[in-house]
């Protein structure tokens, strides 16, 4: 299988933002091609006409009502009672605005 | 306390046998000298578990009516929040991070009084079948210290094998419950897909993810269930089981149900102590008045690849929201200078290997070039798959299999070798493919130390020390009551003679 070399590995390691440090590679362009090599078989299964599954088991739609507040558990008034809010896992903030580096520079 | 189960725990809390915090108290002084060996608890939450149990002795005092659930003290998978505690899913990644609100399945049991004495360890993010990806310890089975526990929900199946909790919490992708109380002697269950709300369950991959309880009997999980389950307008693919269960069966009914017995799972891979224990089941099984009936599955084989194309696309996708930005930043993130490397330094330090490994996997097969014969692909099995469960059905009403090919393998043994460990999770994965209930029961009671063999058990050759087996009985969708039921009547079988 050459579907994953050295390069193609690093291009997906930077899409997945991780870096990937010498023996990390070595072991995965060891194990990838074998875990593809797994998969071929699936390739010998005739799925002509067969719609694919996403997922679940029931495939409708669904549509909250308007107005329904689709995040009660975190309503201001329950975080104030609790104590514990979202924004106290921000890394920095200001007032309760998280605060991150430049996007554009 | 070892023996105490939900319903034994009730009885006596109403006879004032103990007090919940007695029992509280007690569970937490044996987790003190018990967990050091085993290390199933990540973190433990005495002060919020004290004070929920005074509670409950409070409304008993006063006479008011207690919930089956009330006082019991639980164990929770540590991708499940409970507000104000941490929730690290096992990773460097959320090393600090305290989950800002409750999982549905928490609120439902904590206005059901339940008391939870901490977050249990796990394979990283769910991913692994041993729990030996945890970034923060190894946990032990009970049964055998030198053995995992299975996983990834191995710290709670652990904890309740070992009496440190009444029962638990788990969540399950490709087995992660079933496998686990399999390999720890304990009983799993996953609910259909859908059945229970996943709000506040840290994604893994979400068309498979499902959270369900892991007890001691199979009575204690259908009352687990009864409490978790149910539509929730925070999770838009949490249906209501009542709706869809056909609720009018009754116990003696279940003897008219047939079961299947698929060939693709009693393989060469098969170890010979479970298909021997899975045979002295279906024998049991017989005696209690079920018809067996050979069907065929036979996609089973191509369920391992469609499951390890579908997982990490699904994965990696999740895992994208770890950026060191929403969820508390590592320490050794704090010199990064630019957003790009805050990003790259929170990820390539905080996750390990195996979320890695799988973020690249996911990531290759849905990339362009790639996405049609991979990801494309597997959905379209993953269709067939359902397809073989569908004609089955249509033939016998539940299906019993072995839950894993082995039992609780050796610490360290298939840590190397990903496909090996993959391998283990063969017997599961079809059913979370498919989103079927399934049900991981032990084929022989776990005996507590000390206490003495049953006779039949004598009778049957076995010793104390025996390495526990579990098999599966799969339900139609929604008819969780099917196997619940089968189930308890073989634990009552089992536990008379």
């Amino acid at each position: 299988m050459s579907e994953i070399d050295e390069k193609k590995l690093e291009n997906l390691a930077k899409l997945g933002r991780i870096e990937l440090n010498e023996s990390e590679k070595l072991k995965l362009l060891k194990d990838l091609p074998e875990i593809l090599n797994h998969f071929q078989e699936l390739q010998k299964i005739d799925t002509t006409n067969v719609e694919p599954m996403s997922g679940g088991v029931s495939q409708e739609n669904i549509f909250p009502e308007d107005g329904e507040s689709a995040r009660l558990s975190l309503s201001a008034d329950r975080q104030e009672a609790s104590g514990v809010k979202l924004t106290d896992a921000f890394p920095e903030k200001e007032n309760d605005f998280l605060k991150i580096p430049p996007v554009f520079e | 306390m070892n023996n105490l189960t939900i319903k034994k725990f009730h009885e006596g809390l109403l006879k004032k046998e103990f007090s919940a915090v007695e029992i509280a108290e007690s569970f937490f002084d044996f987790i003190k000298t018990k967990d050091p060996e085993i290390k199933a608890y990540l973190s433990l939450g005495k002060d919020e578990a004290l004070s929920q149990a005074k509670k409950v002795d409070a409304a008993l005092a006063k006479g008011q009516d207690l919930g089956i659930l009330a006082g019991v003290p639980l164990a929770v998978k540590d991708n499940i929040l409970i507000e104000g505690q941490p929730a690290t899913a096992a990773s460097k990644i959320l090393e600090n991070y305290q989950a800002a609100y409750d999982a549905t399945v928490i609120k439902r049991l904590k206005s059901a009084g339940a008391v939870f004495l901490g977050k249990t360890n796990m394979d990283e993010f769910a991913m692994g079948s041993s729990t030996e990806n945890s970034a923060f310890q190894i946990t032990r089975n009970p049964a055998d210290l030198e053995r995992v526990p299975g996983g990834s929900s191995g710290g709670s199946a652990a904890a309740v094998a070992a009496g440190m909790a009444i029962a638990a919490l788990g969540s399950d992708t490709g087995g992660s419950i079933r496998q686990p109380a399999s390999f720890c002697g304990v009983v799993g269950l996953k609910p259909t897909y859908g059945a229970v709300s996943r709000y506040g369950l840290i994604a893994m991959a979400s068309s498979l993810d499902q959270i369900g309880p892991i007890a001691k009997t199979v009575e204690d999980a259908a009352i687990l269930l009864e409490v978790i389950k149910g539509k929730d307008s925070l999770d838009s693919t949490s249906v209501d089981l009542n709706k869809f269960q056909n609720s009018n069966l009754k116990i003696h009914n279940s003897k008219k149900l047939t079961i299947g017995l698929p060939e693709e799972y009693f393989i060469e891979g098969l170890e010979q102590k479970t298909a021997k224990a899975i045979n002295e089941t279906i024998k049991d099984l017989e005696k209690l008045g079920f018809k067996f009936k050979k069907i065929s599955l036979p996609h089973t084989k191509y369920a391992l690849s469609c499951y390890y194309i579908i997982m990490p696309a699904e994965a990696s996708a999740n895992l994208a929201r770890y950026d060191g930005i929403r969820y508390a930043r590592r320490e050794e993130t704090a010199d990064a200078k630019n957003l790009k490397e805050i990003y790259f330094s929170q990820r390539s330090g905080g996750f390990g290997k195996e979320v890695k490994r799988r973020i690249i996997l996911g990531t290759f097969v849905l990339s362009s070039g790639y996405y049609d014969s991979y990801y494309l692909k597997a959905q379209k099995v993953r269709a067939l798959i359902k397809e073989d469960f569908n004609k089955a059905f249509e033939e016998v009403d539940v299906i019993l299999t072995p839950v894993a090919p082995t039992q609780a393998f050796k610490i360290g043994e298939k840590t190397e070798n990903p496909l090996m460990m993959y391998l283990s999770d063969i017997f599961t994965i079809p059913v979370n493919l498919a989103g079927l209930p399934a049900i991981s029961i032990p084929t022989e009671k776990l005996q507590a130390p000390g206490v003495p063999l049953s006779p039949r058990l004598r009778r049957a050759g076995k010793h104390q020390n025996e390495l526990p087996i579990g098999f599966q009985l799969i339900g139609k969708h929604f008819q969780e009551s099917d196997i619940l039921e089968i189930g308890q009547m073989y634990e009552k079988m089992t536990n008379n003679q």
